[in-house]
């Protein structure tokens, strides 16, 4: 369980240590002004090495103006400079001059939540999303982190991305939720840091019943538009299948004839890529491109953000194999998220009227690493009486951030409480978004703030929650909104 | 190196405040070894981060009782390096002095943290009618201590002033150590005007820890256009004629070919292609002024040759309009690898003559460099473009960017409109004044800092000690003698 | 007949004015257009030296010498030599406030800025203008009017200097719109006590280069410097004025506070006033009047909508009532000024009524109640037992509303038993800026606060 990842075989790589950035700055660096020289060299070998590391030309392009730093949910937390992305760019530079991989600049990089929110922001243009998930797999491979970190890690990287095992997991979770288990599993050490999790996410999902399997393939209503492939996913299919029950039907009344293929697809691989695990992220996505190798699908769809950002990205994941870097771009290149399909198609189905109010919060996978804002919207805004809210800072993470939430529990929990105030301060009757993660994160903090949230019956100063698909499918298959307010 | 005396203030501050206040960590302090001009690069001896004015007191007192100089620093967002931080000081960084105490519609004040964003006091007021109108670039990051120390500006002070015309009150530590009010809620507090002397000091005459600001009753109408010109002179006298007309528009912004080009990469504004220059006009007040004189600027934009005049419809277009103009200094990092952004004030009436000179003088270097302008007010934003990658053109760039602050003194113009003096430029402040006036500056300095310990080596481009008998020479000082220091 | 050092100090400051050349030499200023004055003097010093007369005192204490410089050079060749025979110093603009603030502890020349005359330079275009304190602030006016440009400056005394308005830091109704002295004055030339020639700020409107020393001199009342030389920025003339006024009848707290409530409409509303001024007489109803500026159309329908929104007894036209930008108070009264929040106003308004009719003291209370800035006027027949009892009580109201209650001018009677000032945030800070500037404490001992 908790043997790290084997490094990965070294690609061609520039030779020696990596150049030093060029100047970042306002200023040329013509004048030697700086007197860090004189420090004299520090201990411990420099903290990458040369196989990915942060590009130091992507470094060079932050001009360290600071702009990403209101949107940066831990700038926000604790104000300091090295828990923003500013910051962040600053240890990676320091990396790359030849700083070692401490203890404490590792602190900072595991406490990004990986949002993006800093790429939106930034007017320079900053990838750093590229520079995280390199700096991430560098963190993996080059540094050992305590023994009990260690251990959970494992632990979360051995159930999240298997969706059989978070199935087999539901049960004991409702035993957990009803009986005395909390208490027993208070004294086990690891899982009071994951029970909590799971255990909103049982609260949310609906009654386990025998789900019906996943049929192979759903015919397209009417005049057949295109074959879509579609991510069943992990957390998704284990605890909200009917999300993705709700994700085909729409596909499908939308002209779509969709692949589900449920037998040969797993997990996409995001939460191992987020979190800098690059070998086993790879072997999940190879997988997956085989699933559909055969299939002749025109898009592959996704109805879950963090998943569609990393699936966009599987070119550059593999690129270095020379076996599936031309599959894995092509592969990429009809990844879509549901909401960008379904306005790219443009609509067929009729829909039909829910009166409701709406609050739409942008998962941070599909707005800022995706940039898919407007299409969730125009959705919505086309169903009949449904009333769309704006929830204030949208482009603030809720603190989900894939495991960020376990790993991270109390600053999770103060951005999911600021989050879920937001979402209530808009009064409207339903949070639509398009994560598993965000739901739950938002679902289990407006509790701690007195109000109620559940997939289920949403009391007084309540709020009940829904993806963007099984608001579309209500309204196309005319469900009285009831069933969105209250799907018991 | 072993420096006791940091040593001894690391525990005495660990003891009063806290470790998590305190950085001493080589990775986390090299991470505030600049602020938003990042050439200048200097690793404090110690970060502190104070959560309170007392705590902020503490601070400078132990530093006093130390003889340890200190800088403060608020979002590292200044272009002069006035956050600069010094070797053998500490650095107080007031990012968690966060709090908006209070905000009074009916008496047209908010008493803030020094920490507070900008825009967050414009947020916090805005539900009652009120904002907050200096309106710096940087405003949504930005922090108002830092906006105190450096009197920010920003677009729309061209009617509605800068920093100083805002603040009416503040609570200091002064070099002292000393918590001490200045000024109050009401206008025209008796005695010296201490605040007007604060506001813009750059930190050398203490740290604000809570200031008193006006609100300004948000305009009934904002009227907004974008008028593109064939060329820099015809968008100059565009704005000498609307000035002439006894128009006092709220805004006058603009951008040559160059800025447009840069702005267009970043941010998609959708500036006229092609034009040579661009205006933003901004008129805003009671509706019926602003209509009249609205259509006043337009016939005027026309009689000097506008090419295409663009009126915002709604907030969004306006938000578009400035977007470009917001985030034009950073989005030249998209068409140059590296910049200086240079600050400077001519009269401005002679825009046209400044500019033909700067065109010259670019070309005679063989450097690009593009013009962003506050045109309203003569302050002028040149972005000199340089590669420092190609040999000698950092030197150039540095050496036009000088040559661009002669011409402003030259003019009767300013060496800064808006970015301070700081560290960057207190080289050039004897080209605008003369050593009697620094003598004469440097009295209010010896005043609030007999010992040289607050944010020393800023503003003034050599040290001076402040005489043991203030206004009296006393026998050399050491530092006199050897030629580092005058006495006076 | 002078006394024989008079004699010899007259000769040595003579001497010094004559060596610092012509008039109007001001250094950077004599590049641009001078007004012709230069010469008038012969640049020999003599009349612009003289022994004191009956009318050269300051606040009752006679001055010995009086000398008027015809530029900033000869201002500071004159306080150098001032300063070698340590002289006490006070300034003297039109002499329209030398009553205000505490006497000078000493004096021993009075230095005048009539020579120090005329507009050096009006750039129309950058809406700048450069002029000589000496500049009567009428003269200024005037010389900016053709084109169609202002001052933003009250001249609530008249034949005020512009010298004179910066050290006093003189306002009037219009400061609700434009601001103050702080807000207009973006360049200054100073002599020092010990006659250094110093400048801060410049002929841009926006500069941030250098400490802002032309907000430290700003109502500092000539302690810390002579300010020769000023820049401000300017506005245009508006091409279109009303007044909108409102009577509210009522004494006491119930008329303040309905005074209070228009206030509080007034300021919600969209008018953008230029000025919002109130005038409360002894014992007569409270008015209130709003200066309303801009196009001839704009101004025609916020004067309607300000009328309607003040009610019925509202009515605009383009006459200022009479005692428009005027003290209330005629010269040998006790005046004071008195600042509050916007919300404190009304209080203010009540507390003044009630101490004068406690202390049977009639009190006129006038001012910018756009801003919190009021006046307060008692005559200079009441006693001043009781007059020295309201400011106590005034000075306690602006407190609680927090301000300030300064008395600027009284009679001697009163000033002996009441503090003028009252208490002063910072003065420990103000004590070592006047130490750094004037170590000898020469320039106008005493005359402002904390004994400075």
């Amino acid at each position: 369980m908790s043997t790290p990842d084997p490094v990965p075989p070294d690609p061609p790589s520039p030779a020696g240590t990596p150049d030093p950035p060029s100047p970042a700055g306002t200023r040329p660096a013509s004048v030697p002004r700086d007197v860090l020289g004189l420090l004299g060299p520090t201990s411990g070998g420099p903290a990458f090495d040369g196989y990915r590391p942060p590009p130091s030309d992507v470094v060079a392009d932050c001009v360290h103006c600071g702009f990403c730093l209101p949107t940066c949910p831990t700038y926000l937390l604790w104000g300091e400079e090295m828990d923003s992305p500013r910051g962040r760019i600053h240890l990676m530079r320091q990396g790359l001059e030849g700083e070692p991989l401490r203890d404490s600049m590792v602190g900072h990089f595991d406490a990004c939540l990986g949002c993006m929110a800093c790429v939106t922001a930034c007017p320079s243009g900053v990838r750093y999303d590229i520079l995280i998930e390199n700096t991430r797999q560098q963190v993996e491979r080059r540094h050992r982190r305590p023994a009990r970190e260690r251990a959970l890690r494992a632990a979360v990287f051995a159930l999240f991305p298997y969706p059989g095992r978070l199935r087999l997991l539901r049960g004991p979770l409702r035993a957990y939720q009803a009986s005395g288990l909390r208490a027993l599993v208070a004294r086990s050490g690891l899982l009071p840091r994951l029970a909590p999790t799971l255990a909103t996410l049982e609260s949310l999902a609906p009654r386990l019943t025998r789900a019906p399997k996943a049929p192979d393939r759903v015919p397209a209503y009417g005049r057949r538009r295109a074959v879509v492939g579609m991510l069943t996913g992990c957390v998704q299919s284990a605890f909200f299948p009917g999300v993705n029950a709700a994700t085909a039907r729409v596909l499908a009344a939308e002209g779509c004839e969709v692949v589900l293929n449920p037998a040969r697809q797993g997990c996409c691989g995001a939460l191992s890529v987020h979190n800098g695990r690059l070998t086993e992220a790879r072997r999940f996505a190879r997988d997956l491109i085989d699933a559909f190798a055969e299939t002749g699908i025109d898009y592959f769809v996704v109805n879950a953000a963090g998943c569609g950002s990393s699936l966009k990205e599987y070119g550059e994941l593999l690129a270095d194999d020379p076996a599936y870097a031309q599959p894995a771009a092509e592969f990429a290149a009809r990844v879509r998220d549901l909401a960008e399909l379904l306005v790219e198609l443009g609509p067929v189905a009729r829909r039909h009227p829910l009166p409701v109010s709406v609050a739409y919060h942008d998962a941070c996978h599909l707005g800022h690493a995706q940039g898919i804002r407007s299409q969730p919207r125009e959705l919505l805004r086309a169903v009949p009486k449904l009333e769309l809210r704006e929830i204030a800072d949208p482009e603030l993470c809720c603190g989900s951030a894939g495991v960020w939430n376990i790993l991270n529990p109390e600053p999770a929990a103060r951005l999911g409480e600021r989050k879920a105030r937001d979402v209530l301060a808009t009064g409207a009757q339903l949070l639509v978004t398009a994560n598993p993660g965000c739901l739950m994160q938002i679902a289990a903090a407006i509790p701690r703030l007195g109000g109620t949230a559940s997939a289920r019956p949403a009391g007084a100063g309540g709020i009940a929650v829904a993806h963007t698909a099984q608001v579309l499918d209500a309204s196309i298959r005319r469900l009285p909104v009831e069933r969105l307010l209250s799907p018991g | 190196m072993a420096r006791p005396e940091i040593e001894r203030l690391t525990g005495e501050l660990r003891d009063a405040l806290g470790d998590e206040q305190v950085i001493d960590d080589r990775a986390r302090l090299r991470t505030y070894e600049c602020d938003g001009l990042a050439q200048y690069r200097v690793m404090p001896a110690l970060v502190v981060l104070p959560r309170s004015a007392q705590e902020c007191a503490l601070v400078v007192r132990a530093c006093v009782a130390a003889r340890v100089p200190f800088v403060a620093r608020g979002s590292g967002t200044g272009l002069s390096g006035g956050a600069l931080p010094h070797a053998d000081g500490v650095l107080i960084v007031t990012s968690q002095l966060r709090a908006i105490r209070e905000v009074s519609p009916a008496d047209e004040r908010a008493v803030v943290e020094p920490g507070v964003i900008n825009l967050a006091v414009t947020r916090a007021a805005s539900p009652y009618g009120y904002y907050y109108a200096p309106d710096p670039s940087s405003q949504q990051i930005c922090s108002i201590g830092g906006n105190v120390a450096e009197n920010s500006g920003g677009a729309h002070c061209l009617k509605y002033g800068f920093t100083t015309n805002h603040v009416l009150g503040l609570q200091v530590v002064t070099p002292d150590g000393d918590l001490v009010r200045l000024g109050g809620a009401a206008p025209d507090s008796p005695g010296y005007d201490l605040v007007g002397a604060f506001v813009g000091s750059e930190g050398t005459l203490g740290i604000a820890t809570e200031v008193t600001v006006r609100l300004v009753r948000l305009p009934e109408t904002v009227r907004t256009l974008l008028a593109a010109f064939a060329s820099t002179d015809a968008a100059g006298a565009a704005t000498s004629a609307i000035i002439a007309a006894g128009v006092v528009p709220a805004a006058v912004e603009m951008m040559d070919a160059l800025a447009i080009e840069a702005a267009e990469a970043a941010v998609h504004c959708g500036y006229p292609a092609g034009a040579g220059a661009v205006l933003i006009v901004e008129l805003d007040g009671p509706a019926a002024e602003v209509e009249a004189q609205f259509a006043e600027v337009e016939r005027l934009c026309r009689a000097n040759a506008a090419v295409e005049i663009r009126v915002a419809t709604d907030d969004a277009e306006r938000a578009l309009f400035w977007k470009g103009r917001k985030s034009a200094f950073a989005a030249v990092g998209r068409i140059s690898p590296d910049y200086i952004v240079q600050d400077g004030v001519i009269p401005r009436t002679a825009l046209p003559e400044v500019l033909r000179r700067i065109g010259e003088l670019a070309a005679e270097r063989g450097i690009r460099v593009a013009n962003v302008f506050h045109a309203g007010d003569g302050n002028l934003h040149p972005l000199v473009l340089f590669d420092d990658a190609v040999d000698g053109q950092a030197e150039r760039a540095e050496e036009l960017s000088g040559a661009i602050l002669d011409l402003c003194v030259a003019y009767g113009g300013s060496i800064t409109g808006e970015h301070g003096v700081g560290m960057d430029k207190a080289r050039y402040l004897p080209r605008m004044y003369t050593d009697d006036d620094l003598d004469t500056m440097q009295l209010l300095r010896c005043a609030f800092d007999p010992r040289s310990l607050a944010n020393p080596g800023k503003i003034f481009p050599t040290p001076r000690l402040c005489g043991e008998v203030p206004g009296r020479r006393k026998g050399a000082h050491p530092l006199q003698e050897a030629g580092l220091a005058e006495v006076f | 007949m002078p006394r024989p050092d008079t004699t010899a100090q007259l000769d040595a400051l003579r001497a010094a004015i004559a060596t610092a050349g012509g008039d109007s030499e001001t250094g950077r200023s004599n590049e641009t257009g001078r007004d012709g004055r230069a010469g008038e003097d012969g640049g020999a010093g003599s009349a612009a030296v003289r022994p004191a007369g009956p009318a050269d005192a300051v606040g009752g204490v006679p001055a010995r010498i009086v000398a008027a410089p015809g530029s900033t050079a000869q201002a500071a060749a004159l306080l150098r030599a001032a300063a070698g025979l340590g002289l006490s110093v006070v300034f003297r603009g039109g002499g329209s406030r030398s009553d205000w603030g505490n006497p000078p502890r000493a004096l021993d020349l009075l230095v005048e800025t009539r020579r120090l005359r005329g507009v050096v330079e009006h750039a129309a275009g950058d809406l700048i203008v450069v002029v000589r304190a000496g500049t009567p602030l009428a003269e200024l006016q005037r010389a900016l009017a053709p084109a169609g440009q202002q001052l933003g400056l009250d001249d609530p005394v008249g034949g005020a200097t512009v010298g004179g308005a910066v050290a006093c830091n003189a306002s009037g109704p219009r400061r609700m719109l434009y601001g103050t002295v702080r807000d207009l004055l973006i360049g200054v030339t100073l002599v020092r006590a010990d006659g250094v020639v110093a400048h801060a700020g410049g002929r841009v409107v926006k500069n941030v280069a250098g400490y802002d020393l032309g907000k430290l001199v700003t109502g500092a009342y000539g302690t810390l410097g002579l300010v020769t030389e000023c820049v401000f920025r300017l506005h245009p003339v508006p091409a279109a004025r009303a007044y909108v006024r409102c009577r509210t009848a009522g004494a006491g707290t119930a008329g303040a506070e309905r005074v209070g409530r228009l206030l509080g409409t007034v300021l919600g509303a969209q008018l953008v006033p230029t000025a919002l001024e109130v005038d409360a007489p002894p014992g007569g109803d409270y008015q209130t009047v709003l200066l309303l500026e801009g196009t001839p159309a704009g101004v025609a329908g916020r004067a309607e909508a300000a009328t309607r929104l003040l009610g019925a007894d509202a009515v605009h036209g383009p006459a200022a009532p009479p005692w428009w930008g005027r003290y209330p108070w005629q010269p040998g009264d006790t005046g004071l000024k008195l600042t509050a929040v916007l919300s404190g106003v009304p209080d203010l308004l009540a507390t003044a009524r009630a101490a004068g009719d406690r202390h049977d003291v009639p009190i006129a209370v006038r001012g910018s109640a756009g801003t919190g800035v009021l006046y307060a006027g008692l005559p200079a027949a009441a006693g001043p037992d009781r007059v020295a009892r309201v400011v106590e009580e005034l000075r306690g109201a602006a407190t609680e509303a927090g301000g300030h209650a300064v008395v600027l001018t009284a009679p001697e009677p009163v000033r002996t038993r009441v503090d003028l000032w009252g208490p002063v945030e910072g003065l420990e800070l103000m004590r070592r800026v006047k130490r750094q500037f004037d170590p000898d404490a020469r320039l106008a001992p005493g005359r402002f606060v904390g004994g400075i």
